[in-house]
């Protein structure tokens, strides 16, 4: 579904990603995990484009999206992205923000677009939230309504960059689950994150970034149970 | 007669000389009004140029030269000159004075206008755009719809501050001719030989003036701020 050729990204001068290669094949759920600064948050912005790749090639089904020709507006309806910071739209009510996209993108109409908001609302128990703004919401809250924004477009993959790192303690929890009821379901999906249980439950492939490279990919089982280099044993025996 | 009635009925009713500040007040808010709409236009225009994305490898575009340009030019330069060129130079062979005003004060407006809302839209998290570009809408879509409903929200009370300034501001047109509310009273004193009655008359009604503007502008603002209710 997306593979990567030999992904580089300099900022300013700065090498942040140095040379990724990967694919990820439909159904896959890959979490990524490593340090700060490694490289993971760039990596899965590359994906969609939000960061412009300094070099290397991302193909999206069958599509080189690298390619300057493509209209990545397209690319990027297929692509669901869930932010560290939730980024609802702060003008919008709920129900706006979920339904801004598909409609004014000519999928669905305003009507059918409010009915489907409302049943994926209601799958992450906000239904009575529809008509609220979002300064209003809890950070639980607000992150689960980012994920249905998403889900709303009917993403063939949903990229997730850290979506519990700003919620506090006992929200994370409610985040996770919809985000592992959403992986039961089959979606393909692409989580960079600090829970590492929650990697290890959810995920079928773990990628440890450092340095700006893939330095170790495996299946959760072998990957936090039999890390093979020192960095990662260094890594895991800090965080686990 | 008391000698303040005496005043007081030399600078406003005589002659029905009220209708001459009833007047110039017409003539200054015509003038401060289109002026604004046009600074506005102008500003959101020029914002939008300044904040074009250049090409990969130059540093600006064609655009933010012109931008750049154009509120250099106006902001170096004193709004009387610029309203005296407009007056004789540009538009020398036009009548309609208050048309031209208007344009002149727009230009000028405009300039302020365009920071005032370009730095609105750099305040607005750079989070909101990414979003909207990861649902697929475009750029266009998301400056529309997400980023510039939460600029004016930003940029509302220096806007208001601006047009306060305009209105005032607007007083200078009697350097070509306009019989605006200022150059009525001060027409009236240089009849009655008498400074007092007018200047203060006119002080007070464009303080009234503005003073109902700042109303309004609160009001607008708390509407505004209906999405931050928590």
């Amino acid at each position: 579904m997306i593979s990567v050729k030999n992904l580089c990204k300099t900022f300013n001068g700065l090498e942040v990603l140095k040379g990724i290669s990967t694919e990820i094949d439909k159904g896959e759920k890959v979490a990524i995990i490593g340090p700060s600064g490694s490289g993971k948050s760039t990596f899965l912005r590359c994906l969609n484009l939000l960061e412009e790749p300094t070099s290397g090639e991302i193909w999206f089904e069958d599509q080189l999206i690298t390619d300057p020709s493509v209209n990545i507006n397209q690319i990027r309806e297929h692509m669901g992205m869930v932010f560290q910071s939730f980024n609802l739209f702060a003008n919008k009510t709920v129900m706006e923000n979920i339904t801004l996209a598909p409609v004014k993108l000519g999928l669905m109409k305003k009507e059918e677009a409010s009915e489907a908001a409302l049943k994926l609302l209601d799958r992450v128990n906000l239904k009575e939230k529809a008509d609220v703004y979002p300064a209003s919401l809890s950070g639980g809250q607000k992150q689960r309504i980012a994920i249905v924004r998403s889900l709303a477009m009917n993403p063939d993959v949903m990229l997730f960059d850290e979506p519990t790192s700003a919620l506090d303690p006992e929200m994370v929890g409610e985040v996770l689950d919809v985000i592992k009821t959403l992986a039961d379901g089959g979606m393909t999906m692409v989580i960079v994150t600090h829970e590492m249980g929650f990697a290890r439950e959810v995920a079928t492939r773990v990628m440890f970034m450092d340095e700006g490279i893939i330095m170790e990919e495996n299946t959760p089982d072998k990957l936090f149970g039999e890390p093979e280099t020192k960095r990662l044993q260094d890594f895991l025996s800090k965080v686990l | 007669m008391n000698n303040i009635e005496t005043k007081f009925y030399n600078a406003f009713i005589v002659n029905d000389r009220w209708m001459l500040y009833v007047k110039g007040l017409g003539v200054t808010l015509e003038i401060a009004l289109f002026a604004g709409i046009i600074g506005i236009i102008i500003g959101c225009i020029v914002a939008l140029m300044k904040l074009s994305e250049p090409k990969k490898g130059r540093k600006h575009t064609l655009w933010w030269y012109l931008a750049t340009a154009y509120v250099d030019v106006i902001r170096g330069t004193p709004a009387v000159l610029q309203l005296l060129i407009m007056w004789f130079i540009v538009f020398s062979t036009s009548k309609n004075g208050v048309l031209v005003a208007s344009l002149s004060f727009g230009i000028n407006s405009g300039a302020y206008v365009s920071e005032i809302i370009r730095a609105g839209i750099l305040a607005v998290d750079k989070g909101q755009t990414e979003a909207g570009y990861s649902l697929g809408l475009t750029k266009g879509q998301t400056m529309w719809e997400i980023v510039l409903p939460q600029a004016f929200k930003n940029v509302l009370p220096p806007i208001g501050n601006e047009f306060i300034t305009l209105i005032k501001e607007t007083a200078i047109v009697g350097y070509v001719s306009l019989s605006d509310l200022t150059r009525a009273a001060s027409q009236i004193s240089s009849r009655t030989y008498e400074a007092f009655m007018p200047l203060i008359g006119a002080a007070v009604i464009y303080f009234i003036l503005i003073k109902i503007l700042t109303l309004l502008l609160e009001a607008l603002e708390r509407r505004m701020r209906r999405s931050d209710l928590r």
